[in-house]
């Protein structure tokens, strides 16, 4: 019960942490829109905007890199070729596009405290909302990215190798 | 705001932990049983002579086409032949790591006409892409052996895409005839073969295209 499960390899560390860049790069604009409606605390919501996507950029990374390592490894199809090719695309756009975006925001935040020049509250709020037009359409691209990546799993039956771990045994055997 | 006192030695404890779990994890994957690897290592083995034949053998199909008169038949032959040393060398490359000694039968190849090696070719691809690689590659799954699913793993990509190459160069074949040698690309990671560069990055096995060859 108690056991721990064995460390993965490289290549089986790709359906672990692939979670981690769609998760946090699609919660962090949320708490932009927080900042924007409550105001009050927008700094705060705005920092942890930028905690999110830096985390989440990194994680995007480690993807990329574990991704290729497991498409090595991964059974081979004319069919699986193909969506792994764009699967493989899309995540570098990914991967550009969220490091990007995540330079201008912190250059956002960051900028006027810099420059001492603190920006009006409607250039503010206009370049605030222009960020996450922009942030939406990086949000397709990752969520493209991750529906060929769930079509390589779920409809192709593409499989990360996890290292060997023994078979536990049943509840009911235990009992006797 | 101050941090609370009692925030760096609890964060200290944390890590201190964190570090302990992961070193209790790595000790496990060190303690799990070893599998066995004997059938893999033969299939590597059948895999590296059968490559190292392939070879030698489309070299000398590659003579008998330029001779001919089918040059850019000639130029792919070649093209696959550099592909298959490829294989060859990866196959060898993971039997010594299993701790094997990579041997090679190379027997005298069969010519015949252009068009009966371009058959032939196709019918050796065609096993290796749809029998002989699927099976090795399900063992080597069972066995758990990474290296050697890659290595099976590129080749049975890439003998898919020779068997493309020679039958549309048989079902075009009275056109080649006067051809002269054309360009293949070959990728020097998988052998990956193919007429045009149109991409950044290998898609077998995602090197960049610098990995690429010219072979004529």
């Amino acid at each position: 019960m108690f056991e721990l499960p064995p460390i993965p390899t490289w290549d089986g560390l790709h359906p672990l942490i692939v979670h981690f860049p769609i998760a946090l790069l699609l919660v962090a604009p949320l708490f932009i829109v927080l900042a924007l409606l409550v105001g009050r605390h927008s700094t705060l919501f705005m920092t942890s905007a930028l905690v999110l996507m830096v985390l989440g950029t990194a994680a995007s990374y480690v993807a990329v890199s574990t991704g290729e390592a497991a498409g090595k490894l991964a059974d081979r199809t004319p069919e699986v070729n193909q969506v792994l090719q764009h699967h493989e695309q899309l995540a570098e756009r990914t991967r550009l596009t969220f490091t990007v975006l995540t330079i201008v925001f912190a250059g956002l935040l960051a900028g006027p405290a810099v420059l001492k020049r603190p920006l009006a509250r409607v250039p503010a709020t206009v370049l605030t909302l222009l960020f996450l037009g922009v942030y939406g359409a990086g949000a397709i691209v990752l969520a493209n990215t991750a529906h060929n990546g769930g079509r390589l799993v779920h409809e192709l039956g593409v499989r990360s190798l996890m290292p060997p771990a023994p078979i536990p045994v049943a509840s009911a055997d235990l009992d006797d | 705001m101050t941090t609370p006192r009692f925030v760096r030695p609890a964060a200290l404890a944390l890590f201190v932990a964190v570090i302990a779990v992961a070193g209790f994890g790595l000790r496990s994957i060190e303690a799990a049983p070893a599998t066995s690897t004997a059938k893999t290592l033969d299939n590597l083995n059948a895999a590296f002579n059968g490559e190292s034949n392939a070879h030698a053998r489309y070299l000398a199909f590659a003579a008998k086409a330029g001779e001919e008169g089918y040059g850019e038949v000639a130029s792919l032959f070649r093209a696959a032949a550099r592909a298959e040393s490829i294989h060859a060398a990866n196959h060898a490359a993971v039997i010594k790591k299993l701790g094997g000694v990579p041997k090679a039968d190379i027997q005298v190849p069969d010519v015949k006409s252009t068009k009966e090696n371009l058959e032939a070719a196709i019918k050796g691809e065609s096993y290796e892409r749809d029998t002989m690689y699927p099976e090795f590659l399900a063992q080597a799954r069972k066995e758990g052996q990474r290296d050697a699913i890659q290595t099976f793993n590129f080749a049975k990509s890439v003998e898919a895409e020779h068997a493309k190459l020679y039958t549309a160069a048989l079902d075009n074949l009275g056109a080649l005839k006067g051809s002269q040698a054309k360009p293949f690309y070959v990728c020097t990671v998988c052998g990956n073969t193919t007429a045009q560069m149109n991409f950044e990055k290998c898609p077998v096995c995602f090197n960049s295209k610098d990995k690429y060859v010219q072979v004529s």
